[in-house]
């Protein structure tokens, strides 16, 4: 009985795949815009989750408790004597001074991300030697010296030379010497960073004494952080304070469907999706309605041209989707998301090599299919189901 | 040959190339596994606290520390224009 029902689906397959073939040109160019759709979703889930994946990995990281000082609803300096007030809160274990910012390079049209801070203060901030390609960490006492990203190496054109220069606010020169550079492997974090001590950055920015860009808050006890966060901001009111659980689900919000880019591969997919239901539920074109009445006079069932149009419907959706997350897979990996890096990257001059790994998730796949297969399934059978159960003598005689 | 043995066959090569792919990625995510310790380290040796993805505008290279106002606070009536605004979206506080 099993042994039966198995060769009547296969010939039935049989028949849908001769069905499609012999209306190949339609089929090919439906099975090709099906494709396209599911592979423009799919490859910006895929970017947008290895992106997320990266983030949480390497957030964790990051510093317990950031301190930015607001004015007029802007970032500004902030005094480095909120020192002494943050050693009254019970539970802060160390508070480090950084000044960074953006220094664009006129020339090559191109922003860097300088930082300055003392290495020997941060946490970890022995260890930044292993994460270089070349060369070492400046010593505490060593002045003008730098750590570069690759992407400033290759803006700067240095090859073979160590020392470059920028300019100051009133554009004076400042030189500096390259002690080593970051590897190509933390580039995602690191592609366009200048390391150099306070001193030099201080001095490149024109930034007075006493004054820093950001505060780094460590603490005892990372169970306290929004506690201590809580007394900080009792303490200094017109101080941001940005935590480390703040910035992780920043990161997990960042990249989402509701952003502009995910809006309109949303939208693209759904438009794609309401023209090709709207078609099949206008109906039946007259020859397939002819079809299906020759097919009931030979003595079809209902229930086998729906198993017709349903394996028609599965064959091609499936196909479609098995296709279009192929090439999303490779389009992310092994091209680095070439099509979306003008959106994502947009006019950045400094542009990291982007080594992308999305997880493919059973969920993942679930919610591609949910959003491509099912509706398509839906509009094709119940038209088929309608027409299907019109007497054949009144098909053919129309 | 019957259709439904010719479409088995180009099923099974698709799924072939998607097993070669699986078993790819999987020694791509080992080796990932190593260059990770480094990430960690100058995370937490310099602080950062962002991706270093889009470097055209300050609220798409540091997103966690810029405002979620910063695209539209250049001057007054300025509008967003950069093209990594599609797609980065910016949080709300």
């Amino acid at each position: 009985m099993a042994q039966r029902n198995l060769e009547k689906q296969l010939n039935i397959l049989d028949y849908a795949l001769s069905s499609l073939w012999r209306r190949r040109l339609k089929s090919l160019s439906l099975l090709l815009v099906f494709a396209a759709v599911i592979f423009l979703l799919a490859s910006f889930q895929m970017v947008t989750q290895a992106l997320t994946d990266k983030a949480r990995q390497v957030l964790v990281y990051t510093p317990e408790i950031t301190l930015q000082k607001m004015s007029v609803g802007r970032q500004e300096a902030i005094p480095l004597a909120y020192r002494e007030q943050l050693a009254g809160i019970f539970g802060i274990r160390r508070v480090v001074p950084r000044i960074w910012g953006y220094y664009f390079d006129e020339v090559r049209l191109a922003n860097y991300t300088v930082m300055g801070m003392e290495l020997g203060e941060m946490p970890e901030g022995a260890r930044l030697d292993t994460t270089l390609s070349g060369g070492a960490m400046p010593g505490t006492d060593e002045r003008g010296r730098v750590v570069i990203g690759q992407s400033i190496k290759k803006a700067l054109a240095l090859e073979g030379r160590t020392t470059f220069s920028l300019f100051r606010p009133d554009l004076s020169l400042t030189s500096f010497e390259v002690s080593g550079e970051f590897s190509p492997d933390t580039d995602i974090m690191t592609n366009d960073l200048i390391v150099m001590g306070l001193a030099e950055a201080r001095d490149l920015f024109a930034i007075p004494a006493g004054l820093v860009t950001d505060l780094c808050v460590y603490v005892a006890n990372p169970t306290e952080i929004e506690t201590i966060a809580k007394k900080i901001s009792a303490t200094l009111p017109s101080v941001r304070v940005l935590t480390r659980p703040q910035i992780q689900k920043t990161y997990q919000v960042v990249f989402g469907w509701r952003s502009g880019f995910g809006s309109i591969c949303l939208l693209t997919a759904l438009a794609a999706f309401v023209i090709l239901a709207w078609d099949k539920a206008s109906g039946l074109s007259p020859e397939e309605r002819r079809e299906i009445a020759i097919l009931k006079v030979l003595g079809w069932e209902t229930s086998d041209i729906l198993a017709v149009r349903f394996w028609e419907s599965v064959l091609v959706s499936g196909l479609a989707c098995l296709a279009g997350m192929t090439a999303a897979y490779i389009h992310v990996v092994y091209f680095a998301a070439a099509l979306f890096r003008p959106v994502l990257m947009g006019w950045s001059v400094l542009r990291p090599e982007l080594h992308l790994a999305p997880r493919i998730e059973v969920g993942n796949i679930l919610l591609i299919l949910a959003f491509t297969v099912l509706p398509y399934l839906a509009a094709t059978v119940i038209p088929a189901w309608r027409s299907a159960t019109v007497p054949a003598d009144s098909a053919l005689g129309g | 040959m019957r259709p439904a043995l010719v479409f088995g066959l180009i099923l099974c090569l698709l799924l072939a190339l998607d097993g070669v792919l699986f078993v790819d990625g999987l020694i791509r995510r080992k080796a990932e596994d190593a260059t990770s310790a480094k990430l960690e380290v100058v995370t937490s040796g310099l602080g950062l606290t962002d991706l270093a993805v889009a470097t055209e505008a300050r609220y798409t290279r540091h997103p966690a520390v810029s405002d979620a106002m910063a695209p539209f606070m250049d001057h007054p009536g300025a509008i967003e224009h950069f093209p990594t605004g599609t797609f980065w979206l910016l949080p709300q506080r």
